[in-house]
């Protein structure tokens, strides 16, 4: 039995914040997702139903006409309600108005859309059929630049259409649907002919007349004859494109370098470690071109422990009283529990080690951003995520902090996942001031903490100078 | 207590919680070596700082010149046996291929005065600087001798650094008055000590935690 999971789906199966451009501006705030409502009548073709021409099928080809690999459909069957098991017992007896608008957890929909469009990590409800409940997995829906929302449903809730930016119904012959229904019925939900076409006469059509028929009205855009119609989903693609466009912004790391150069001052979010001669004569090993490289790693070793010490330095105490074992009492303290690692690869990999020496219970996710070539934009290639982030104090590491660009978009997408501003420490061995600063003004609660802040970034390069030149191809390769 | 020569580790929130949980009498010995370990390598670590160093430049990857500093001078490091051999892992952490001499010194039962029992230095100690390892301070009556065992072979006082994790204000007292040229770093200095000269509140017997000998 399959459950409505099968129904949300990844634009070509592929993980959808791969070659994810920024999503948010260079102040740290995310561009709204765009969402487009997709209803129609009651067919729901089956996912291997080839030559369906319903909802579900526009919407796959308005996806695969945008062109964009971050585009999730999510069917409205998957907020439907839980059923009682007397409820449950009528189901299976094809007794059940499916079709009717209160069968659907509408707020737990709205919830989501909400969250959705505001680029969070949303957990979607995943319904199982079989049970009539949710399953206990949800589907985790995040990065998304264009969400799709489709269902029977799907225009009918005001909540929603205030939400959504394009509403679409799509108008098939309504003898089509029936065979749809059925023949999905059958094979995807276990039901028998007879009883599908008494459920038809006693609930879908009437419920389609009463409530889906009206919401046609709620729509931009009618599209007759669903899937076969090409000119008006050509058109459609069109539009969603041309209104994506006008809300790309300028994030290219030139231009986070030129409005955060000319700060002269550095925030107070920034704790930069005592400047020792020890941590000098660091600094003096890992910076020289011709340090060998086993010298550069172990004192890269050194500084990242340094960095991480300083860094946990930043946790607020609970006070609690200790017995010594000469029986006096002591006055201490007990540091937070949850502590979250988030190296940012390759680099930030050598401060995961250094947090592993000294939090034996520390949880690691993981953030893959790598600069486009062409234009330096960062691109979010991969996001892993511990589950319950959001009561972690998470440590954000990186060998250095440049323009900022890389560094603003791993927050990003860690505050998406719910983590409290305030709760995100980011940790550099070595600073710019131009990245300092494009961070502290996108999040001014975000604590940064180096060893070292150098004068400036190179202007052609945009690396820091002096610095230590490409961390992690002298850490890990050469 | 502040004192030109006293280096206490910065009193910041991680220490706090991490000298707590080393003090406690129900933390488990697996905890008490691994936080223990933790706060040597600070201790290690901000020893280090107190040496000299020597300005250097070098030029780095992108061809800029960094007005550096480089270490100066040859260290070892000496512990006080027992308990400051748990100081040596952090200190060949940071320090690889570091020589270790060790001193052993208990007291004489008839004369109820320390007395050397053991000694076993680097051949050229007296060319080095020397990071002297115990953790816990408190009469200093073996920490004096042990000084005393380094002068004989021919260290200079203001080379050594007397790298502790707790002490008492007697003992740091008592050290800093007899050899007027030492350097001391330590975690944290305690209330004092009770009769039987355990400093308090403390953490106890640390070489017996430390070691598993006290059950």
């Amino acid at each position: 039995m399959p459950k409505s999971s099968t129904l949300l789906l990844k634009s070509s199966g592929r993980p959808i914040y791969l070659d994810h451009r920024p999503w948010y501006s260079s102040n740290g705030k995310n561009h709204e997702v765009y969402v487009i409502g997709v209803a129609g009548k009651y067919n729901l073709p089956t996912a291997q139903g080839g030559s369906a021409s319903g909802k579900t099928s526009v919407a796959r080809h308005i996806t695969k006409n945008l062109g964009v690999p971050w585009v999730v459909i999510i069917s409205t069957d998957s907020f439907y309600n839980v059923l009682t098991p007397e409820q449950s017992k009528r189901a299976f007896e094809s007794n059940y108005n499916f079709d009717h608008p209160d069968s659907f957890d509408h707020g737990l929909m709205v919830e989501a859309i909400k969250k959705l469009k505001k680029g969070l990590a949303t957990d979607i409800p995943v319904y199982d059929f079989s049970t009539h409940s949710r399953s206990p997995e949800t589907q985790r829906v995040y990065g998304a630049t264009v969400i799709i929302f489709e269902g029977i449903f799907a225009l009918y809730y005001p909540k929603l259409l205030e939400l959504m930016d394009m509403k679409i119904f799509v108008d098939t012959d309504s003898d089509i649907c029936l065979a749809r229904r059925i023949r999905r019925d059958i094979s995807e939900r276990a039901r028998s002919p007879e009883g599908i076409l008494d459920q038809y006469k006693r609930f879908v059509k009437p419920m389609f007349d009463e409530f889906v028929k009206p919401t046609m009205g709620n729509a931009d855009v009618i599209i007759p004859r669903g899937m076969d119609n090409t000119v008006a989903i050509d058109l459609i693609t069109k539009h969603i494109q041309r209104q994506l466009k006008a809300r790309e912004l300028d994030m290219m790391k030139h231009s986070l370098v030129r409005r955060f150069s000319k700060l002269s001052t550095l925030p107070d979010s920034l704790i930069v470690m005592k400047q020792t001669p020890q941590l000098k004569a660091i600094h003096t090993i890992i910076r020289d071109k011709d340090v060998p490289r086993s010298d550069f790693v172990f004192y890269s070793d050194r500084i990242s422990r340094l960095v991480i010490e300083r860094g946990l330095a930043e946790l607020p105490l609970t006070p609690h009283a200790f017995t010594t074992p000469t029986n006096r009492s002591y006055d201490g303290f007990i540091s937070p529990q949850y502590i979250c690692g988030v190296p940012m690869l390759r680099a930030g990999g050598v401060m995961e080690k250094a947090l592993r020496q000294v939090i034996k219970t520390a949880v690691f996710g993981k953030v893959l951003i790598v600069a486009d070539p062409k234009v330096g934009e960062p691109r979010l290639h991969y996001v892993s995520l511990p589950k319950g982030i959001p009561k972690y104090y998470v440590f954000m590491m990186d060998a250095t902090l440049a323009t900022g660009a890389s560094a603003l978009m791993a927050i990003r997408a860690v505050l998406d996942h719910g983590v409290p501003e305030d709760h995100i420490i980011f940790l550099a061995i070595l600073a710019a001031p131009e990245g300092i600063n494009a961070v502290n003004n996108a999040f001014p609660k975000v604590r940064i903490v180096t060893s070292m802040v150098d004068p400036c970034l190179s202007k052609s390069s945009l690396t820091i100078s002096p610095g230590f030149g490409e961390f992690s191809g002298k850490y890990f390769l050469n | 207590m502040k004192h030109p020569r006293v280096h206490l580790l910065p009193q910041n929130n991680q220490l706090k919680a991490l000298m707590s949980i080393i003090r406690s009498k129900d933390t488990a010995r697996g905890d008490f070596i691994f936080y223990s370990d933790r706060v040597i390598r600070l201790l290690v670590e901000e020893g280090l700082n107190h040496l000299p160093v020597v300005p250097k430049d070098v030029i780095t990857p992108m061809n800029e010149k960094y007005e550096g500093v480089a270490f100066q001078g040859r260290i070892c490091g000496v512990s006080i046996m027992r308990a400051g051999e748990s100081m040596e892992q952090g200190l060949r952490d940071v320090c690889t291929g570091v020589r270790i001499g060790k001193v052993l010194i208990q007291r004489d039962e008839a004369t109820a005065q320390p007395k050397l029992y053991y000694s076993k230095l680097p051949a050229d100690i007296s060319d080095r600087w020397v990071l002297l390892l115990d953790p816990m301070l408190a009469t200093g009556g073996s920490a004096s001798k042990c000084i005393e065992v380094l002068h004989e072979s021919g260290v200079k006082e203001d080379r050594i650094l007397f790298i502790n994790l707790i002490c008492s204000p007697e003992g740091v007292k008592r050290m800093l008055d007899l050899f007027p040229k030492l350097q001391f770093v330590t975690a944290e200095i305690d209330e004092g000590m009770d009769d039987r000269k355990f400093i308090v509140p403390g953490l106890g017997d640390f070489g017996d935690r430390y070691f598993g000998t006290s059950d």
